[in-house]
C-alpha cells in the first residue's frame, strides 16, 4: 500500500476495515473505547428511554415508585397465606430484595431486544452497536434510584427503627450489581441477535432465578436446606445474588455492613464477566448487520 | 479502454478523463480517497436464515446439502481519488447496494480491505434512526450523536438543519405526529447536513412533496459539487454521464467493467438488452408463463 506523505493535507483514515479480525484482547480495549467515545450517545439513548416509558401511561414515572411497592405487597400476601408466619418485619424483609431485583430483570428485559430492535439503523449506519445494550442497563439505573423513595418513605414512616447509617453503602453495592449487569446485558443482546429465543427464554430463566436466590426468603433458611441437598447448596454458593440480596438486606434490613469481601470477590468476576462479554459483542458485531 | 473481468490491477492511468486524473507514482503522491482491494463480502446461509435454537439443532444432525454461503461480491478492487466520482450500475441483486454498505462502514470484508479518508456521508440513512417519542429537535440531537458528530458540530448545525426542513411548529412536537413527508424532509436535512468528503448516494433522492424535492435536488447539486470523491448507486442512467467522470459495472457480485461512463452505460444497456430478449425468449419458449425467477 502507498505510504502517505505526512504533509499530505487528506485526514488519518476516518474509517478502515478489511478482513483481517483484530486479537481478543484488542476487541476488548476497542470495545471499551468506542463506549466511552459514545458516552454523549448513550445519554441520549437512556434520556429518550426515559421519556417514551413516562409518555404513555396515566401516572407517567410516578410508575416507577409504585411498581416496586405493588409487586411487595403482592408477595406479602402470597407468603402470609402459604407460610403462616414469615420474618419479622416482612415487608421491609423482601422490599430489600426486590428493588434491586425488579432493576435487573427491567435491565435484562430491556438489553435483550436492545441490538435487534435497531435493525433498520444498524442496516443503515456505521456506529459501535455496543452503546446499545450499555444504554440500556443505564436507563435501568434510573428506575433503580427512583425505587429508592418508596424505600425511604417505608423506613421513615414504618420501620424508624431499623435507620442505620449503613444504608449510606446502597450505592456501592448498587454498583457491583451495574457492572454485574452490564455484562450480562452486553452477552444477550448479542445472543439475541442470532438466537431469537433468547428473548423469550429469558423470563423464565430470570422468574426461576428470582425463586432460587434468597429474596422471599432468607439465605439461612436456603443454607440450611443445602446441608441436606448438594445442588441446593452449589447454586447457592454460585448464584451471585445470594451475595447481592444478603449485602441490601444487610445494610436496609439487618443495620449491618454489607458482605464485604464476597462483594469484592463478584466485582472482579463482574469485572471479568465484562470483559469476556465485550469480546464476545465486538466478535460476531461485523455480522450484525448481515444477519438483522 | 478497460474491460476487465478480473479485477487484480487496476490503473486507470491513460484513460482519457474529462478531469484528468492526478498522475500517481510509485510513492503515491496523490492519496485516494478511497482504497478497495480484492473485497469480498460473503453471506452465511446459515445466519441469514431466521434462527430458533430449534433449527440449529436441526442442522446439527442433518447435513443438509447447497450452498451454505452466497458471495454477494467477489474480487473488487478500485482506487478513487479526489475529484473522482464513481457510478455504479448494474442490474437488481448486482451487490450494488452492498458496495455502498462497506463503504459506509456498515458491512465488514469478508476478504480483502477498505479504506476510506475523510468525513463520509451516506444518504442512506435518512431517518432510520429516529425516535418516535422524541421532538424533531431532541431527533436531531440523537442522530447527531450516532453519526459520531461532536456536540458543538450539531449545535451549530442546528438551525440550519431545522431552517431546511421547515417543519414550523412541529419541530417542537414529537416525531409520531409528523406525516411521511415531513419525516423524510427532516431526515434529508439531517443527512445533507454535514458538508462530506465522501458522498455515498443511493437513489433514495425522491422525497417529500414538489417544492422540496426541488430544494433537495439542489442540495445535492451542492453536495456533489464539495464532495472530494462520490460513489452513486442508481438506474438512472442520465444521472451517471452528467455527474460522473467514471463507472463500473457489476453484475452478480462480479465488477464486469470499469472506465467512462459512455461506454459503460453502452455495455450495461446492452446487457440489459439482452437479458430481456432471454426472458422473453424464455416466456415465449413456455407458452406464455413466465417462467420462475431464480
Amino acid at each position: 500500500m502507498a505510504s502517505i506523505p505526512k504533509a499530505s493535507k487528506a485526514a488519518a483514515p476516518a474509517y478502515r476495515s478489511s478482513s483481517k479480525r483484530r486479537s481478543g484482547p484488542g476487541l476488548v480495549v476497542d470495545g471499551f473505547r468506542e463506549v466511552w467515545g459514545r458516552r454523549r450517545l448513550i445519554r441520549y439513548l437512556v434520556q429518550a428511554d426515559m421519556k417514551k416509558k413516562g409518555a404513555d401511561t396515566l401516572l407517567g414515572n410516578l410508575w416507577w415508585v409504585i411498581d416496586p411497592l405493588m409487586l411487595m405487597a403482592v408477595y406479602v400476601i402470597l407468603v402470609t397465606v402459604i407460610t403462616a408466619k414469615p420474618q419479622p418485619d416482612y415487608p421491609l424483609f423482601i422490599f430489600s430484595a426486590i428493588l434491586p431485583w425488579k432493576w435487573f430483570t427491567a435491565t435484562m428485559g430491556d438489553a435483550v431486544g436492545s441490538v435487534v430492535g435497531q435493525e433498520r439503523l444498524i442496516k443503515q449506519l456505521h456506529f459501535p452497536k455496543l452503546v446499545l445494550p450499555v444504554a440500556s442497563v443505564f436507563s435501568g439505573v434510573t428506575s433503580f434510584a427512583f425505587g429508592l423513595i418508596p424505600l425511604g418513605a417505608l423506613l421513615i414512616f414504618f420501620y424508624s427503627d431499623r435507620i442505620s447509617p449503613y444504608l449510606l453503602l446502597i450505592p456501592v453495592i448498587a454498583f457491583v450489581q451495574l457492572v454485574f449487569s452490564l455484562g450480562m446485558a452486553t452477552m444477550v443482546s448479542a445472543i439475541n441477535v442470532f438466537y431469537r429465543d433468547m428473548g423469550n427464554a429469558i423470563r423464565y430463566l430470570l422468574r426461576l432465578w428470582f425463586y432460587l436466590s434468597p429474596a422471599l426468603y432468607s439465605a439461612q433458611q436456603l443454607e440450611s436446606l443445602g446441608v441436606k441437598n448438594p445442588t441446593i447448596a452449589v447454586i447457592f454458593n454460585l448464584n451471585p445474588f445470594t451475595i447481592l440480596f444478603e449485602s441490601y438486606r444487610n445494610v436496609i434490613y439487618n443495620g449491618t455492613p454489607p458482605l464485604w469481601g464476597h462483594l469484592v470477590g463478584l466485582l472482579v468476576i463482574s469485572a471479568g464477566i465484562c470483559c469476556l462479554a465485550t469480546w464476545m459483542f465486538k466478535r460476531v458485531e461485523p455480522a450484525f448487520a448481515k444477519v438483522l | 479502454m478497460a474491460i476487465r473481468a478480473t479485477t487484480d490491477d487496476l490503473s486507470f492511468d491513460g484513460l482519457p478523463k474529462a478531469t484528468p486524473p492526478p498522475v500517481r507514482d510509485e510513492a503515491g503522491d496523490e492519496p485516494s480517497v478511497i482504497e478497495v482491494r480484492d473485497l469480498g463480502i460473503r453471506y452465511s446461509l446459515r445466519l441469514t436464515k431466521k434462527n430458533t435454537l430449534r433449527h440449529t439443532f436441526i442442522n446439527m444432525f442433518t447435513k443438509k446439502d447447497g450452498p451454505k454461503d452466497f458471495w454477494a461480491l467477489r474480487n473488487v478492487s478500485f482506487d478513487l481519488v479526489h475529484g473522482q466520482s464513481l457510478a455504479v450500475i448494474g442490474p437488481n441483486g448486482a451487490g450494488k447496494s452492498t458496495l455502498l454498505m462497506v463503504l459506509a462502514g456498515i458491512l465488514t470484508p469478508s476478504e480483502g480491505e477498505v479504506s476510506v479518508r475523510g468525513q463520509i456521508s451516506s444518504l442512506l440513512t435518512l431517518g432510520a434512526g429516529f425516535d418516535q417519542e422524541l421532538t424533531g429537535r431532541d431527533n436531531i440531537l440523537l442522530a447527531g450523536a450516532f453519526l459520531g458528530l461532536d456536540h458543538r458540530e450539531v449545535m451549530e448545525r442546528l438551525e440550519p438543519i431545522v431552517e431546511f426542513a421547515d417543519l414550523g411548529e412541529f419541530i417542537d412536537a414529537p416525531i409520531k405526529t409528523y406525516s411521511s413527508g415531513m419525516r423524510a424532509r427532516l431526515g434529508f436535512s439531517i443527512a445533507t447536513s454535514v458538508d462530506p468528503d465522501v458522498l455515498l448516494l443511493d437513489e433514495v433522492l425522491a422525497t417529500g412533496d414538489a417544492i422540496f424535492r426541488a430544494k433537495s435536488k439542489a442540495r445535492i447539486l451542492e453536495l456533489v459539487h464539495s464532495a472530494k470523491a462520490i460513489v452513486l448507486v442508481t438506474h438512472d442512467m442520465g444521472w451517471v454521464t452528467e455527474f460522473c467522470n467514471r463507472a463500473m459495472l457489476i453484475e452478480r457480485g462480479n465488477v464486469i467493467m470499469q472506465g467512462e461512463p459512455e461506454e459503460v452505460v453502452a455495455v450495461h444497456l446492452e446487457h440489459a438488452e439482452q437479458t430481456k430478449r432471454e426472458k422473453l425468449e424464455q416466456i415465449r419458449r413456455y407458452g406464455g408463463v413466465a417462467p420462475k425467477i431464480r
